[in-house]
């Protein structure tokens, strides 16, 4: 038993944080400490600077032309670029899609997508929820229809995250509705800019446009954008959860957000009144017992010595915490967490009352952060699956 | 990073597993604790078994362990509900002791390691509650030696000790971390008088009243040595809580598996179901904080403090939240004493209280916040 990391693991923490140091520009981590608003440019601009460095597919083996890290040098790699304010990767490519197509995809599928994925320079979105189709994934109902060489796609996808950007969108699909309802699901690649398909959005209760609805018409897919064989895309998608471990619960970003809420504290006057220090130190508990179970994790696929099935865990807890801190940032506010200025999260806005700039973004997050017991499996479906492994 | 046991640690764990199951059972736990809650003869086989020595130096006679392994003999009498006076006597009292000069530990390490000893530290006064400088006994020289004056609440195992390490004042006043010493004082001494009672959670414990007690000096600096040894005993609280919780969820799990009302198991409904998951995200926290504990103790005094005070508050949130809830999973089998979970809960319960309770470590942990957090700050 040992709390260190190696010798070899810290000299390559060093590299990625002076990398990241050198390579981050200064307007993006300005944002991304302040929580301010992002845009598509602002997201792709660090994608490609990763991209470049060949870092942007951070999991992936070397065979696909990833870095070969290990689950420790991801962690740590995640951990530094979450430190230094770095916006978040955008999954959807190369953390979600590119897992499936390396795995299940056929040569001229994994030459063609990849290298766009790698690059940051293809954005791709997630067609997984339907309206009839939230945590109980497997009811999906958009059709794919076998016709010659292509399917035709109906249906509507929704909760499309950051769709809007979206250039290609990786579906699931209903081929058939023989036997259990997963049996007759497919994963489809399908080009956004076909004919057919319509992308609306969401304002969610912050008044930001983030998520979407998309709807296909009678969309023409090329039958080879299907990855794998028809009717398993449920398998391909179970592949893509397991892939994702240790990342869902986001400790890092937890980290760094902690270190906000006690600035934002100390601004407010408020760090040393014990009532609301107190609960600022039950989170920092919270967040070194997440840390901990990580760490657990990542020791346990290192060695492969013991099997620790707790990704819900991971999920419920780390949720709960992005909820917490954009709570108690919130209440930190006080009063004057109240107005509702859409501005407020542009970079360099400064309104026109006092500490504006400070204070009217925090309410903002606190409501973005409800999805995060909601999505990727709501928290009380993690629940299902923790007491599955317990009870039987 | 390394959460995997050695070849020797798992040996050790499953020597002390082997006894708990072949020699210490339940009725034999539950008639021990009905008749007064010590047993020198448990403390004994504990001392055959090598386990009294775990952390004194084998030049001294002992086996010269570290955490990680008084960790998991810890989670294996936590597992079997082990009642005796443990970690205050075999990993709390050496390190104690450490802090004096060579004779004395020359004196006292070897009869330690082979249980001929029972040394306890006697560390809290009533009006402290968790607060261990807040030290208003005593201490006057006389001659070589030195007369304690003053009282200490919820000694271990009071009246069957043989010794006791006691704090108490040189100078200063009652609150001051500076001018408290560590004395030892022999419990045949004059002057010294014990009021003992069972405590809630099948064990001993007394009041030790000390009225012009001789004794000797360990230490005039006591308070690194104290902060030390307390942090021993929250990584033992915190390992024990561990076993006393996976025991008590595996009890749990079973009856839930077994019990049916309304035509099926309690495993079947969903209400209990997600508690049940609830109680598994505690009792995993639990554990990684056990591990934290103890992997921090040999961290430099200040990280080392915030790092155990952080433990004790996930441990003391853990162990309440999994004791009050497999309790109630178990509906009214679960309050009764002849019943096997009720006495894990109790000891849950009471091991909130050992070595700070979560509010004082909450409070210890809020003082010594930095900007910065995180396994590694």
């Amino acid at each position: 038993m040992d709390l260190n990391f190696t010798a070899d693991e810290l000299a390559f923490r060093a590299e990625v944080r002076q990398w990241v140091a050198e390579n981050l520009p200064k307007d993006l981590s300005h944002k991304v400490f302040n929580a301010l608003r992002l845009s598509r440019d602002d997201l792709q601009r660090w994608a490609k600077i990763l991209g470049k460095k060949g870092w942007l597919g951070y999991g992936w083996p070397q065979q696909f032309g990833g870095p070969g890290w290990t689950a420790v040098q991801k962690h740590l790699f995640e951990e530094e670029c979450a430190l230094a304010g770095a916006p978040r990767i955008i999954p959807f490519g190369p953390v979600m899609v590119a897992p499936v197509i390396m795995a299940f995809g056929n040569a001229e599928q994994q030459q063609r997508f990849l290298p766009g994925i790698a690059s940051g320079e293809v954005w791709w979105s997630q067609g997984y929820s339907e309206p009839g189709a939230g945590s109980d994934l497997a009811s999906v109902k958009t059709r794919a229809e076998r016709q010659g060489d292509s399917y035709v796609v109906n249906g509507q996808k929704t909760w499309t995250t950051l769709g809007q950007f979206g250039e290609w969108i990786f579906c699931l699909v209903r081929t058939s509705n023989e036997g259990k309802p997963q049996t007759g699901i497919s994963f489809l690649l399908v080009d956004m800019k076909s004919p057919g398909i319509t992308v609306r959005p969401i304002i969610t209760l912050d008044g930001e446009h983030e998520v979407n609805e998309v709807f296909f018409d009678n969309v023409v897919v090329p039958a080879n954008n299907l990855i794998g064989e028809e009717n398993k895309g449920w398998t391909y998608a179970k592949h893509l959860l397991a892939h994702e471990r240790t990342n869902i619960a986001d400790v890092n970003r937890a980290k760094r957000e902690l270190e906000r809420v006690k600035r934002l504290a100390k601004q407010e006057g408020i760090y040393d009144e014990p009532r609301f220090r107190d609960q600022i130190a039950l989170l920092e508990v919270d967040i070194v017992a997440l840390e901990m179970l990580v760490l657990r994790v990542l020791s346990a696929e290192k060695s492969g010595k013991q099997s620790l099935d707790i990704a819900g865990l991971l999920k419920i807890r780390g949720s709960e915490i992005q909820q917490r801190y954009a709570e108690l940032m919130m209440l930190a506010a006080g009063p004057l967490a109240q107005p509702f200025v859409h501005e407020a999260m542009e970079a360099g806005w400064q309104g026109d009352f006092a500490d504006a700039a400070v204070v009217a973004p925090l309410a903002g997050t606190f409501f973005n952060m409800r999805k995060t017991t909601i999505y990727g499996g709501s928290n009380e479906v993690q629940r299902n699956i923790v007491a599955q492994t317990v009870l039987g | 990073m390394d959460f995997d046991f050695s070849d020797d640690q798992v040996s050790l764990r499953d020597a002390v597993a082997k006894w708990v199951e072949k020699g210490f059972d339940f009725p034999r736990r539950h008639a021990l604790a009905k008749a007064g809650g010590f047993s020198r003869a448990v403390y004994g086989e504990l001392a055959d078994l090598g386990l009294t020595g775990l952390v004194v130096p084998e030049a001294d006679g002992g086996l010269g362990f570290g955490p990680v392994e008084a960790m998991l003999v810890m989670e294996e009498l936590g597992r079997g509900l082990v009642n005796a006076p443990y970690a205050a006597a075999a990993l709390v009292a050496p390190t104690l002791l450490a802090a004096g000069p060579a004779d004395i530990q020359a004196a006292w390490l070897p009869r330690i390691a082979t249980g001929e000893a029972l040394v306890v530290p006697a560390l809290n006064e009533r009006s402290g509650r968790y607060r261990l400088q807040h030290v208003s006994t005593t201490a006057k020289p006389q001659a070589e030696l030195w007369t304690l004056s003053g009282q200490k609440s919820v000694v271990p195992a009071a009246d069957e000790a043989d010794e006791f390490i006691v704090t108490a004042r040189l100078s200063g006043a009652a609150d001051d971390t500076t001018g408290i010493g560590l004395f030892l004082v022999n419990k045949a001494a004059a002057g010294v008088s014990v009021k003992a009672y069972p405590t809630q959670d099948g064990g001993r414990a007394g009041e030790l009243i000390l009225a012009g007690a001789t004794a000797t000096l360990i230490t005039a600096d006591g308070w690194p040595a104290l902060e030390r040894a307390v942090d021993v005993g929250i990584a033992a609280s915190c390992a024990e809580g561990v076993g006393l919780m996976d025991k008590m969820v595996a009890i749990t799990v079973e009856y839930m598996n077994t019990r049916k009302q309304f035509g099926t198991t309690l495993a079947s409904f969903q209400a209990l179901r997600h508690r049940m998951a609830d109680v598994k995200m505690q009792q995993e926290l639990g554990r990684s904080m056990s591990y934290y504990a103890s992997l921090k103790l040999g961290e430099p005094a200040e990280q080392r403090r915030r790092a155990l005070s952080q433990a004790k508050v996930q441990l003391g949130q853990s162990m309440r939240f999994v004791g009050q809830q497999c309790t109630q999973l178990h509906g009214g089998i679960g309050v009764t004493d002849e019943y096997i979970s009720s006495h894990y809960f109790k000891r849950l319960t009471m091991l909130e209280m050992a070595y700070g309770d979560t509010l004082h470590h909450l409070g210890e942990v809020s003082a010594r916040m930095q900007d910065t957090a995180g396994v590694f700050a």
